[in-house]
């Protein structure tokens, strides 16, 4: 078997083996801290549902950072963008109000999600811009967009958009016509659940870009540029345009995640609601290697993970929810070690 | 009346910048060295955190300040590994042990004090209230001393900018990386402990707030120029004294809301970076 497929995989156990090795140190028995992070997710329909809501989330963060790793980009801004489009479709949402007709609800629906998508393309091409133009260095960029992106969405829910009927920080609900979510055959099917007809979205997402990348020029160049920037330059391929359309498009995905959350689960914007699905996403775009297709896959198993722990709160004494950062950071320690271990043996031979 | 705000303006400036110069000067020995460093806010809570603790069993404000160095600078040791030995690229770990931080330091302090909120306040003598200050004129000291004065701090450079030319005189780059990004989590760390033993008394969750990567915003606002970084840190803990006057003044604060003043280190740096004609980020720095 190929050496580095498996790598990611071998990483993934070691690093799952190893946190819950951990947890014998809390006075925890690692046995059963394992069985409920591994079995927790199929307690109930509903327990499933809110895992396949995590996988819808965990899909898109993970194309986000995926996309942009193969013209050889380290996006870290998902978090910040999804901040910003989750409040712009919770803004639009109460804003627009549509008449009593089919049409005229969805065009409303169109223009919040055309709208949505958009603020988060413009807002992860700044991070382009500022790559293009200045030569600075993605990663800086994008913390720095993160915090700004962060305390606008803070502001403006606080001062402008706060629900009057609320203590917490969160706008208000968006308007009736556009909770139709609220009763898609996905929710009813799990009880109720966050999920929503998103992970088909997100599915489809996935496809599509595992056919543009093998089967489009476009794709093409996107990997030339990415494995080599000045040999792709010399063929042609514009730096520019690999550099915006796909941190643009990593910017529509983290807006799909804020779509997710404010269309298809609590249809208003609250502060926080993010279990910092961006970083998440590197977790899961590691595990699959950045395969778009193997990306369904890890972020499926990453909720599973996500969602195990944060049932560790009411099921073990000292263990909290928290524990799905810690789980994540190994993780991801492992994989990456796991992908130097095995392609050293690989030389060699 | 007013020159009395001026004074405690100053001074606030001066209390809230500490853990800030920490922080930027542990960036400055990672950076330098070429390797990018986004884990300081991890640092500054394990430093925090260990301060705290050890400080709350142990009665004393020493053994504090050396444990979070010392248990911060162990926990470099993950980062080392994993992006020196391992080759691991240092924003996937930096972001993971950022992580790692966050997730660990509630279950430890649930089992510890059996609750992942703050740990239990510290009644630290006022006399000691000079202490941080004495810390970090020693730290910034052997800091200048290190990196301008001995050949250490010269190969350390070398091994940011042109790690070739320090293979040729027979010195490993990444041991010279590897020590250099020890010093860091060491001096941050000390950040962590005057964020939970002077600016407050007690560890709070995610008391850090950001520092860590408005301190990584100073350095590269002053283009990884120490005493300018230093400079650009006193600026944004001026900008975060500000914003607490205005929270307590009303007249003011609706004019300018809070949150604007916190975006101040992270628009400047952007600018910064808009503005400048040339960053000079260390050759090899990734």
């Amino acid at each position: 078997m190929n050496a580095k497929l498996i790598s990611p995989w071998v990483g993934l156990v070691f690093g799952l083996v190893l946190s819950c090795g951990l947890s014998f140190f809390f006075g925890e028995s690692p046995v059963q801290v394992f069985k409920i992070l591994t079995t927790s997710f199929f307690n109930s329909k509903f327990d499933l549902g809110l895992t396949l809501f995590y996988t819808t989330c965990l899909i898109f963060s993970g194309l986000a950072f995926a996309l942009p790793m193969k013209a050889g980009l380290f996006h870290i801004g998902s978090e910040g963008q999804l901040i910003i489009s989750a409040l712009t479709a919770a803004y639009l949402g109460t804003a627009i109000a549509p008449f009593q007709h089919a049409a005229s609800v969805a065009i409303s629906v169109f223009v919040i999600v055309a709208l949505t998508l958009l603020i988060g393309a413009l807002s992860a091409s700044v991070i382009a811009l500022f790559k293009v133009y200045k030569q600075a260095h993605e990663v800086v960029v994008a913390i720095m967009m993160n915090f700004i992106l962060a305390a606008l969405a803070t502001w403006a829910t606080v001062n402008k958009l706060q629900s009057p009927t609320s203590q917490n920080p969160e706008t208000a609900l968006i308007g009736e016509s556009f909770q139709f979510l609220k009763n898609d055959f996905l929710k009813t099917y799990f009880e109720n659940s966050p999920v929503s007809v998103f992970l088909f979205v997100a599915l489809l997402c996935c496809v599509l870009l595992y056919f543009i990348e093998n089967r489009t020029l476009i794709g093409a160049q996107v990997r030339a540029f990415g494995q080599n920037p000045h040999a792709a330059e010399r063929l042609g391929i514009s730096p520019k345009k690999i550099l915006f359309l796909s941190l643009s498009l990593a910017g529509v995905f983290s807006a799909f995640i804020g779509l997710t959350e404010v269309l298809g689960n609590t249809f208003q914007y609250k502060i926080g609601f993010s279990p910092q699905y961006g970083f998440l996403g590197i977790a899961v775009s590691l595990l699959a290697q950045q395969n778009f297709i193997g990306i369904i896959g890890s972020a499926f198993l990453m909720a599973c993970l996500h969602k195990g722990a944060s049932d560790l709160d009411l099921e073990t004494e000292h263990m909290t929810r928290d524990f799905s950062r810690v789980l994540q950071a190994i993780i991801i320690f492992s994989v990456a070690a796991s992908y130097y271990i095995f392609n050293r043996k690989r030389d060699k031979s | 009346m007013m020159d009395s705000i001026v004074m405690l303006l100053l001074l606030s400036t001066l209390r809230l910048s500490l853990p800030l110069l920490f922080a930027v000067t542990g960036g400055y020995f990672s950076e330098k060295s070429g390797v990018a460093q986004i884990a300081l806010e991890a640092y500054l809570l394990v430093g925090a955190f260990t301060a705290a603790t050890f400080t709350y069993f142990t009665h004393s404000l020493a053994i504090g300040y050396l444990s979070a160095a010392l248990v911060s600078a162990l926990v470099g040791q993950i980062f080392c590994l994993l992006v020196l030995k391992l080759k691991a690229n240092s924003v996937v770990i930096g972001t993971g042990l950022n992580l790692f931080a966050m997730g660990l330091i509630p279950i430890i302090s649930k089992v510890i004090f059996n609750s992942t909120g703050s740990t239990p306040s510290l009644d630290i003598p006022e006399s000691l209230s000079l202490a941080p200050y004495a810390v970090l004129a020693v730290t910034l000291l052997t800091a200048f001393w290190l990196s301008e004065k001995t050949n250490w701090g010269l190969q350390m450079k070398f091994a940011g900018e042109k790690k070739l030319a320090l293979e040729s005189v027979g010195v490993s780059p990444t041991r010279r990386q590897w020590q250099s990004l020890t010093v860091s989590a060491f001096i941050t760390g000390l950040g962590g402990a005057v964020l939970s033993t002077a600016l407050s008394s007690n560890y709070s969750p995610l008391m850090s707030s950001g520092r860590g990567f408005i301190a990584l915003a100073a350095l590269i606002f002053a283009g990884w120029n120490l005493p300018k970084s230093l400079l650009v840190c006193l600026f944004f803990g001026f900008c975060e004294a500000l914003q607490i006057q205005l929270q307590s003044n009303a007249t003011i604060s609706t004019y300018i809301a809070a949150e604007f003043i916190q975006m101040i280190p992270y628009v400047a740096t952007l600018l910064a970076l808009l503005l400048t004609k040339s960053q000079h980020p260390p050759a090899e720095l990734k």
